[in-house]
């Protein structure tokens, strides 16, 4: 028997966003940017998407901040206290007012940026997340006390974290790569400042002053509100907050002269990893370095690649082959990543690995290769938008990095300009072996 | 052609009609079929769910239905190689997503509406003409078994935790065996068997199609016309055995050498979503344990008051999660259990934290949820649900599992429905459906000996602080906790190399 059965969804099923487009442009959507006396700016992303919101901050500052000694992870810490309360709205009763509004929330913390993020349905809840965000930035109070309680958690989040190989990798890699800047510890920081956090109130207090101050600070806000009402919600709570003026000035990291090499013994039985960076260029939407090398690491190590169909498809050495790199403030490491079937082809692998990098600057990419690579970066870029969450959570990252959305279609514009022949002079600009890191981990040796 | 994709990529933006009508058929006789058109939506997503999962696999194979359908999701057609598949997939950043589960599987794929066509060419040949060539198995096989074997046990001891705790709930069950299998039933699988599978199960009254966005009104019939070229054929539903219920405390302790304790607790219950009651239990859970969320009270308790770890959840039936920290769809299951996930700890607390959560755990059972929390809950259920399917293939996921229970729309339900429920039925589903004696416990843990010692024992077991100025409460619980009895019979806890596990079905012998 068949049977047809309609059905009506609620309108919170329904995803729908209907930006005033601009066609051209990868990043479609109409937007406003506001800035406050006291330095907050504030960019509003409306949509049509009826009845979902998505209030993000964002404040510029992450592990890249934490350039003393002795206080990696602090970023991160910090992003822990922030959910404490404040004397208006202490912990129990900000966590009620969420509960109520049965919002997605979080925050979490990168090498340059750490975000906040309140997603919940209901435009009538506008004012008092606006409010109550407002609040626990500008009024956060905590004591030395829930300094002490809350340093286990991180240390707990770090144990959560240690079964993982990768990330022992990325520790050892970035330790071993960067000499002076902070980019050298991962965001949750080395172990012996994870146990030192129940003593870091005082710092607390210098690293909230500085760096959660409005002139450090973005919001940005996606869905289904007006814009003038949103500003005036926001003009009236964030209004008092005082700016910081802090300049932050972190470690110029020195050129680096020999190749480096580093093992790590993963104490239990895991797939071999072999990892090799490059310092490159840090994020622009001007400089063609960093947009050739992003396109670079997708024409050659990307699940199309003649590398990767080799090593992972045919011969079957590898389990996973992958480029990264990721935008960043400052300079930062463009990395090739394996995982290995056997520990026995790691020498072939990472000369595997090299031999690519060196064919790269002797022959330029094929032309329909670099294409299909900047019509895969399109519709990746593309697809990741059709939430209001995935519309903010996206440009967040590009926010940190500017401060103006607009740099999303200034990029994608320079990726369209990159040339084959860029390419090739930026394989001969950065891959020199004297700019080499290689890592490898291996596991199941230890007792 | 440069300017083509930027007008594709305008579109995928634009304006975007809202449905106003999902349309289901469901055939008995054929295929089934899901439709959510969305006029204007530039993406088009796909759930291809079967009515199969590892629950299938026969004995001595484990692991066969997941590396059957990672054939067709990671494999090459007839037509084109996989090398060829990725190449033509990747200028329109396309891909086959598989998730494998006890008792149904979904491929999942989303494309921009001006890729269909050529999309959905290499998509269907995948499917419904696959290569099964040697080396694509040999390549998918060492995959499948590099996870059960190394990156299973080694590298992700939460999802280890939570796969023991499968293996001791399930012992000698069509579900007791991890989706991929185990070390030697994958060493044993040949392409034969692969291709016996597929013939088998890969069937049309198996398969529910689940299309939905801005397709062309004849797009689904061509889809139903070409998937009906299967063979008909229907996998009857498992007739599983009765959920066997832990007595007392039966605990299994992998061990290895870390400085972090995970834990997973659980028993049967016998509850799904298509239960009248399961929203007073959610409701009840979401308070006791809510994924991820301030809300969940063992979060309160262990996580924001001690300090003790990440986070520390409860869960009213199976869950998986999916984007963000929503519900992931398709994994549903006849039979269902009650969960609690405590993340890694410090190894000197980890009895504390045991006792912790099995004393929050009594104390619901025993005195049930405040009137106030049941308030809180609901309203927080209420609201949240809201954010539940945003993406296509959520809507689509949810439509499926809404007539895998027998909703038409189960979240359009859950707001109906969660408005009328009372703090007494709340109360009530606590005491029909949970318990705090009869449980099943998988730790992972450096020097299980001595943890089992304590444990027999009862010895007490109190932690300190960094902080010197705890609250007084606190302390005051933790006096309380310390030695909260627990009834731990030796011959209860068996303890077992983290190695040993996964190599053959079940629980490995003890040492």
């Amino acid at each position: 028997m068949t049977k047809f059965i309609p059905v009506v969804l609620t309108t919170f099923l329904l995803l729908g966003i209907s930006p005033a487009l601009q066609s051209s442009k990868v990043f479609p959507f109409s937007y406003k940017i506001e800035e406050l006396e006291n330095g907050l700016k504030v960019i509003s992303i409306p949509l049509n998407n009826p009845n979902i919101i998505s209030y993000y901050s964002i404040v510029r500052s992450g592990s890249r901040n934490e350039v003393e000694a002795g206080k990696s992870g602090f970023a991160h810490f910090f992003e822990h206290i922030m959910f404490k309360g404040t004397k208006n709205v202490p912990r129990k009763a900000y966590e009620d007012f969420l509960t109520r509004l049965g919002a997605g929330t979080n925050g979490y913390t990168t090498d340059d940026y750490t975000c906040y993020f309140v997603v919940f349905a209901g435009r009538e809840n506008l004012e008092e997340v606006v409010k109550t965000e407002a609040d626990r930035f500008i009024n956060l109070y905590y004591d030395e006390e829930m300094i002490k309680t809350e340093a286990p958690v991180i240390e707990g989040e770090y144990y959560a974290s240690v079964s993982s190989p990768s990330r022992r990798l990325s520790e050892l890699l970035r330790d071993t790569a960067f000499e002076k800047h902070s980019y050298k510890h991962t965001t949750l920081g080395y172990l012996k400042d994870i146990l030192d956090m129940p003593n870091q109130f005082e710092y607390s207090q210098l690293y909230k002053n500085r760096f959660y101050a409005p002139d450090n600070i973005i919001l940005l806000v996606a869905g289904d509100f007006d814009h003038d009402q949103l500003m005036a919600y926001i003009k009236k709570y964030y209004s008092g907050w005082k700016k910081s003026n802090y300049t932050l000035v972190t470690p110029k990291e020195p050129p680096q002269t020999k190749a480096k090499r580093a093992h790590f013994d993963f104490p239990s039985k895991t797939s071999p990893m072999l990892a090799i960076a490059f310092h490159g260029p840090a994020y622009s939407e001007e400089k063609i370095d960093k947009a050739a090398l992003d396109l670079l690491a997708k024409t050659s190590f990307s699940s199309s690649s003649p590398l990767y169909q080799k090593l992972v498809i045919e011969e079957q050495k590898c389990l996973a082959l992958s480029a990264s790199f990721s935008d960043h403030r400052d300079p930062y490491l463009l990395v090739f990543n394996a995982t290995l079937k056997d520990e026995k082809d790691l020498s072939y692998v990472e000369e595997e690995i090299f031999k690519e990098l060196e064919r790269l600057k002797n022959e330029p990419v094929p032309e329909d290769v670099l294409a299909d690579v900047k019509s895969n970066q399109k519709y990746s870029f593309a697809d990741e938008l059709g939430t209001t969450d995935g519309v903010a959570g996206t440009l967040a990252g590009y926010i940190n990095l500017t401060t103006d959305p607009e740099t999303v279609n200034k990029l994608f514009d320079l990726y369209e300009k990159v040339t084959p022949g860029d390419i090739q002079e930026m394989a001969k600009k950065y891959f020199n072996k004297t700019n080499s890191t290689v890592a490898t981990l291996t596991g199941g040796k230890i007792k | 052609m440069r300017n083509n994709i930027h007008w594709h990529l305008g579109i995928l933006v634009l304006i975007m009609t809202f449905v106003a009508f999902s349309c289901a058929k469901l055939n008995p006789k054929k295929l089934s079929t899901e439709l959510l058109p969305v006029e204007g939506n530039p993406l088009v997503s796909f759930r291809i769910l079967l009515n199969i999962g590892s629950a299938n696999d026969p004995p001595g194979k484990e692991g066969l239905c997941q590396l059957t359908l990672s054939m067709l999701a990671n494999g090459g057609s007839k037509s084109l190689t996989f090398k060829e598949i990725q190449k033509k997939f990747y200028p329109m950043a396309a891909s086959v997503g598989l998730a494998v589960d006890k008792e149904m599987s979904v491929f999942t794929g989303t494309i921009h509406v001006d890729n269909l066509e050529k999309y959905y060419a290499i998509f269907k040949d995948m499917l419904l003409d696959p290569g099964f060539r040697q080396e694509d198995f040999n390549r998918i096989k060492t995959r499948q078994l590099n996870f059960v074997e190394k990156n299973l046990v080694s590298n992700m001891d939460e999802q280890f935790g939570k796969e023991i705790l499968n293996l001791i709930m399930y012992e000698g069950h069509p579900y007791g065996h991890n989706e991929a299998g185990t070390v030697e039933s994958l060493k044993s699988l040949t392409l034969d068997d692969i291709k016996a599978f597929c013939k088998e199960h890969f069937v049309q009254r198996n398969i529910f199609i689940g299309i939905a966005g801005g397709y062309p009104a004849e797009f689904p019939p061509k889809v139903v016309k070409d998937f009906s070229a299967l063979p008909d054929g229907k996998t009857p539903k498992l007739r599983l055995p009765e959920q066997r219920r832990p007595s007392g405390l039966e605990i299994v302790i992998a061990e290895k050498k870390t400085p972090a304790t995970a834990i997973s607790i659980g028993f049967p219950v016998s509850i799904s979503k298509a239960d009248p009651d399961y929203l007073s239990l959610w409701i009840a859970v979401s308070h006791f344990g809510e994924h991820r969320q301030h809300l969940s009270l063992l979060f309160q308790k262990i996580r924001e008051e001690r300090g003790q770890n990440y986070g520390d959840y409860a869960y009213a039936d199976h869950f998986i999660q999916g984007r963000d920290k929503f519900p992931a769809q398709n994994c549903c299951r006849q039979q269902q259990y009650f969960s609690i996930w405590i993340r890694p700890l410090a190894n000197s607390n980890r009895h504390f934290v045991l006792r912790q959560a099995l004393r929050e755990l009594k104390k619901l059972v025993e005195e049930g949820i405040p009137k106030d929390r049941f308030e809180i809950t609901r309203t927080y259920l209420l609201n949240y649900t809201k954010l539940y399917a945003q993406t296509l293939e959520e809507r689509l996921g949810w439509q499926i599992d809404s007539h895998y229970y027998g909703y038409q729309d189960f979240l359009a339900e859950v707001q109906k429905r969660l408005l009328t429920i009372t703090h007494e039925d709340v109360n009530r589903a606590i005491k029909k459906y949970l318990n705090f004696e009869n449980l099943y416990i998988a730790m992972i843990t450096d020097d299980a000996k001595s943890l089992k010692e304590a444990l027999v024992a009862n010895a007490p077991s109190p932690i300190t602080y960094a902080n010197p100025n705890m609250p007084k409460e606190v302390l005051e619980e933790d006096r309380v906790i310390q030695i909260f009895p627990l009834d731990v019979k030796t011959e209860k806890v068996r303890i077992a190399p983290a190695t040993d596990f996964f190599q053959k079905p079940g629980i490995p012998k003890i040492e």
